[in-house]
């Protein structure tokens, strides 16, 4: 069975210095899987989100994604950190989308989404401009390719980020609260997308406030607090009827 | 009282006492002045003149100039490559370039020409070649550090640890999430830096270099203690044959004013075209036109 578009988590450990921001997570996300991930700010969601990703490591426990040991190989005794080359090639199939956006400034729209494919695939760069065509027409952009992040709306800019990292031809997606910034009547333009993709058959791991989101197309739903997994399962089912008193108690204040 | 609407009276700026004061105690002190070194014949106004053009004057503006293009230019390539080496993640090379900037800025750049030029004194004799084995070729340091190269190395040397202290700030004012953004799309380090943070970062790197260029505009003038015959050092010559110091002085001045005037225009268009509003768009960006409605969903 191909592992591709899953992630499998055993025991995660981080702390930054003295505080300890996971404790002991598992996850398992199937391909195609939607997934949302809530709790209060500091319950550390977007850390598990980042580790997915390899924007912060690890320090104990066992990290699958596409079914391979991310950042690390694993030896007898130990993991072995990855070369930046093998773990760039393991980025480029994650996909990860962030609150501030984050496209470079320097580039226009189009050029922000052939960054990817041209400079570390090394795509040709007329089948890059042709697919970054589609990608910005599929997120509702079409004619904006020529525009600056700076000319562009907040909710835009996160579309034109999303096609960025759907131009490396990720198998899993992570978003990172990519609707908090944003002003409340873009909200909408974003989630559609996301929702568009979801539909495709893309992993989608996404951090949230957005219950109406989560509620409609998400498969599963993890509830953190505190560095812990305070609770999982189906998403409709654990927002209806909360098992653990302090995923009532948060979900009572945000709906 | 005139009949004029209050409508259309203007409005007069207050002009305080202190003001007032100001301007005509300024304008007198400014008027004496000119009238004494407009008068006192001891200026010599006449060999300023003779000598503002004079030929081995020039030559000394053009080496001048040629010292200050060159270790910029070189300065500000090592300088790069200091910064580079400053932000990696890989200590000793981190540090080498942390000891080279505090050595450098540390010391009063006139001792380090001085040092340069005796620098034969240390090391006679530089040889290149292959370890264990005869290849190689050795070079007298003696003959190689002529004064003209003792002022470019030193000056470079100089400027390189400035420069490279700048180029890393400029680094630094990159966010944190551009870097993350070129992470996550699985950017090589070179790549990162060549195609993200270098063009962000050079918004506030130019404008610095800039004054870093006028400011060593000036500063070849202390090349003119190893007898290199800059700007300086050529009206030092004539003056020691023709004992018309001040003169000579203000020949050498009054070219260092206006070429740093010259500098200054481009400077201060460089410093308006990368001001923090301004720089947010490339220059390059089209004017937005936009052919949708705001946000178009789909």
């Amino acid at each position: 069975m191909s592992t591709d578009g899953t992630i499998h988590a055993r025991g995660i450990r981080k702390s930054f210095g003295p505080k300890t921001v996971l404790k002991d997570i598992d996850l398992d996300i199937a391909s195609g899987e939607i997934c949302c991930i809530i709790g209060p700010s500091g319950s550390g969601k977007s850390t598990v989100l980042r580790c997915i990703n390899g924007l912060e490591t690890v320090d104990s426990g066992v990290l699958k994604v596409n079914g391979e040991n991310f950042g690390y190989y694993e030896t007898e005794t130990a993991y072995h950190a990855l070369a930046p080359k093998k773990l760039a090639e393991q980025r480029t199939r994650v996909g990860m989308v962030f609150q501030q956006f984050n496209l470079f400034p320097n580039m226009t729209a189009h050029e922000n989404i052939m960054s990817g494919p041209v400079l570390v695939k090394g795509a040709d760069k007329k089948e890059a401009a042709k697919r970054a065509h589609e990608l910005l027409a599929s997120v509702g952009l079409a004619g904006f390719g020529d525009y600056y992040p700076a000319q562009l709306s907040g909710g835009q800019q996160q579309r034109v980020a999303i096609a960025r990292s759907l131009a490396m031809d990720p198998e899993i997606m992570l978003f990172d609260e990519p609707t908090s910034a944003l002003d409340p009547e873009k909200v909408g333009e974003v989630l559609m997308v996301m929702q568009d993709l979801a539909k495709k058959g893309m992993t989608m791991v996404v951090v949230t406030h957005e219950m109406g989101f989560a509620r409609e197309v998400a498969d599963s739903l993890i509830f953190m607090d505190d560095g812990c997994v305070v609770e999982r399962g189906d998403a409709r089912e654990v927002l209806r009827n909360p098992k653990e008193p302090r995923t009532q108690a948060f979900l009572e204040k945000v709906i | 009282m005139s009949g004029m609407d209050p409508a259309l009276k203007p409005r007069l700026r207050r002009r305080s006492t202190f003001e007032s004061v100001a301007w005509v105690v300024c304008s007198l002190a400014g008027l004496g002045i000119l009238l004494s070194v407009a008068t006192n014949p001891n200026f010599k106004w006449g060999v300023v003149a003779k000598y503002f053009t004079h030929e081995s004057i020039l030559r000394g503006l053009m080496l001048t100039i040629f010292l200050t293009l060159a270790s910029m230019a070189l300065g500000t390539l090592l300088g790069l490559a200091l910064a580079v080496m400053r932000s990696s993640n890989i200590k000793p090379v981190a540090a080498t370039a942390g000891v080279y900037i505090t050595l450098f800025r540390g010391t009063p750049v006139l001792v380090q020409l001085i040092f340069w030029f005796n620098v034969a004194a240390l090391y006679p004799n530089l040889s290149i070649g292959i370890p264990f084995t005869d290849i190689g070729t050795a070079i007298d340091v003696n003959a190689l550090m002529a004064p003209i190269t003792a002022a470019l190395v030193g000056l470079t040397l100089n400027q390189a640890a400035y420069m490279a202290e700048i180029i890393r700030g400029g680094f630094s004012a990159v966010g944190k999430g551009q870097i993350e953004a070129a992470d996550s799309l699985g950017m090589s380090a070179g790549m990162k830096m060549r195609k993200v943070i270098i063009p962000q970062a050079m918004p506030s790197i130019i404008p610095a270099t800039g004054n870093q260029f006028i400011g060593m505009f000036k500063e070849t003038s202390l090349v003119s203690v190893l007898g290199v015959a800059e700007l300086l050092q050529s009206a030092q010559l004539i003056y020691a044959r023709t004992y018309e110091t001040i003169p000579l002085l203000i020949v050498a001045s009054l070219w260092y004013l206006v070429m740093t005037l010259l500098l200054s225009y481009p400077q201060s268009k460089l410093e308006q075209k990368y001001s923090r509003t301004s720089s947010r768009l490339p220059r390059k960006a089209k004017k937005v036109v936009l052919t949708a409605p705001e946000g178009i969903a789909r």
